[in-house]
């Protein structure tokens, strides 16, 4: 036993329906990234990326080549409009199921 | 009516893991171990020796001779090597036995573990991995510019042994909202993380409760704006601005760990105060004292929690909770090698906790507290 991954079946299906469940694709409006995004409510936010989205970003990809410190892990604020504008236009539902 | 459709929870307590986490953990501050005496640290499941070479290199080696056993942290630094009680076996930095002073010639194969060392930021760092890799340098936490510099205090730096709990459970806390307002004391207005690659950060801001006592994030008159960045399993910078009645300090914490035993570990932690501009130096340092001791009570709060708890291998969600699975599946890359790293557990992951809801209802409590506190004070006699 290598590591800490659950085993029974129920922690795997809890482990999925907090991770992947309900997640829908938001494409940004400014570069090719194509990111997993849920809203559980107005304030809460829950964005998954990939590998390629990530390269895609180019303010992301920019901040990579400076200095570590407290600002590099910010969000991209084009990605956060994008999504945004996706919640209005009514393509990411709102709300919560049980807790997820 | 009680409710037969709904199958009682399981606590899932999982199993611990049998290995240690891949990656730089700190030892603590560089300075503590340049005395030319052995050193030792309890880590990885054994004892380490660290010590200073006449050469001023620092050198840590697992702390057991491969002779016959001694304890290197009772032994001697003589020129660079450490030389063992026992018999006198003289080991470097490289992990090679350089002589033995009663014997024609060294075995060949008289190598032990040793680990790479590099000293950042004033503190002693060393890679630790089970499938005995090179020091990834590319992972190791930025250098703070100013800090070490007079322009912040030095490093006030203390240590405390968890027994009884996985260091998971310190880990757990980058992305739990609401234990700022039980455990902490404080309102945290704003809540966010983001995981990417090897770091895992959570944004937070947060207001002391004015009905309780509690100093550190509890202090009703100060507010707090903190970015904490993991730096792989083990190392936390934590940029802390406090607003204490309008009067702003820059703070940087740093929150590490060394895993002892399977379940134990050795939590440390240290403070440097952005010296205030117009105070003298014994001003600064009182306040860097003040932030270290509220601090420093801020991780025995969760400390009381930890030793009482139980793993938790499936927790329960609600809405307003942050994202537990989201951290933990991060924190795995560490403890699977590498050739099983999945993607999702590296990749990029931002979550916006909505503190809404949680803060209108904990204000409603405070609001009871102190009007409960308010009326027994007004019916307890004034000489009582």
């Amino acid at each position: 036993m290598a590591s800490f991954v659950p085993t029974s079946a129920e922690t795997l299906a809890d482990l999925r329906r907090y991770t992947e469940d309900r997640l829908v694709e938001v494409a940004c409006l400014d570069c090719l990234a194509r990111v997993r995004v849920k809203k559980n409510s107005d304030h809460h936010t829950s964005v998954q990326w990939s590998a390629e989205a990530r390269s895609a970003c180019q303010e992301l990809g920019r901040r990579d080549q400076g200095p570590g410190g407290r600002d590099v892990h910010k969000p991209c604020a084009r990605l956060m409009a994008s999504i945004d504008d996706a919640v209005r236009a009514g393509a990411v539902p709102v709300g919560a199921y049980d807790g997820y | 009516m009680t409710d037969t459709a709904t199958p009682a929870r399981s606590l899932d307590q999982g199993t611990t893991p049998l290995r240690f986490a891949r990656g730089w953990h700190c030892l603590g501050l560089a300075s503590a171990f340049a005395d030319g005496k052995p050193h030792a640290v309890h880590g990885f499941g054994t004892k380490l020796v660290v010590w200073q070479g006449g050469d001023g290199e620092l050198n840590v080696l697992d702390g057991y001779c491969r002779h016959m056993g001694g304890d290197l942290t009772q032994g001697e630094v003589k020129g660079d090597h450490i030389a063992c009680p026992f018999h006198d076996w003289r080991w470097g930095g490289d992990g090679k036995c350089k002589e033995i002073p009663y014997a024609r010639r060294v075995p060949l194969r008289a190598r032990t573990q040793r680990y790479e060392t590099v000293v950042r930021n004033g503190q002693l760092l060393i890679w630790h991995d089970p499938e005995g890799s090179a020091a990834d340098h590319e992972v190791l936490p930025p250098e703070l510019p100013d800090v070490m510099s007079d322009k912040y205090t030095p490093w006030s730096w203390h240590t405390r042994e968890i027994n009884g709990s996985h260091c998971r459970e310190l880990i757990d806390n980058v992305a739990d909202m609401a234990h700022f307002y039980y455990v902490h004391f404080a309102f945290p207005t704003s809540f966010r993380n983001i995981f990417d690659g090897h770091t895992a950060t959570q944004f937070m801001e947060s207001k002391g409760r004015p009905d309780t006592m509690g100093g550190g994030y509890g202090d009703e008159n100060s507010t707090l704006k903190s970015v904490a960045t993991y730096y792989g399993p083990s190392y936390m910078i934590n940029w802390l601005e406090v607003d204490y009645k309008g009067f702003v300090t820059e703070v940087v914490l740093v929150n590490c760990h060394i895993p002892t035993g399977p379940e134990s570990f050795t939590l440390q932690y240290g403070i440097s105060v952005r010296k205030p501009e117009g105070l003298d130096e014994q001003t600064c340092a009182y306040i860097a004292e003040r932030y270290t001791q509220s601090f420093g009570d801020g991780f025995l709060q969760d400390v009381a929690i930890w030793e009482n708890k139980v793993a938790v291998q499936n927790p329960l969600l609600c809405e307003e909770d942050g994202p537990v699975y989201q951290l933990r599946r991060w924190y795995e890359q560490f403890y699977v090698d590498v050739a099983d790293i999945k993607p999702e557990m590296t990749d990029r992951f931002e979550f916006e906790v909505d503190t809404t809801k949680a803060n209108e209802y904990w204000h409603a409590e405070v609001a009871e507290n102190l009007a409960k506190r308010a009326a027994s004070e007004a019916a307890a006699p004034a000489d009582a």
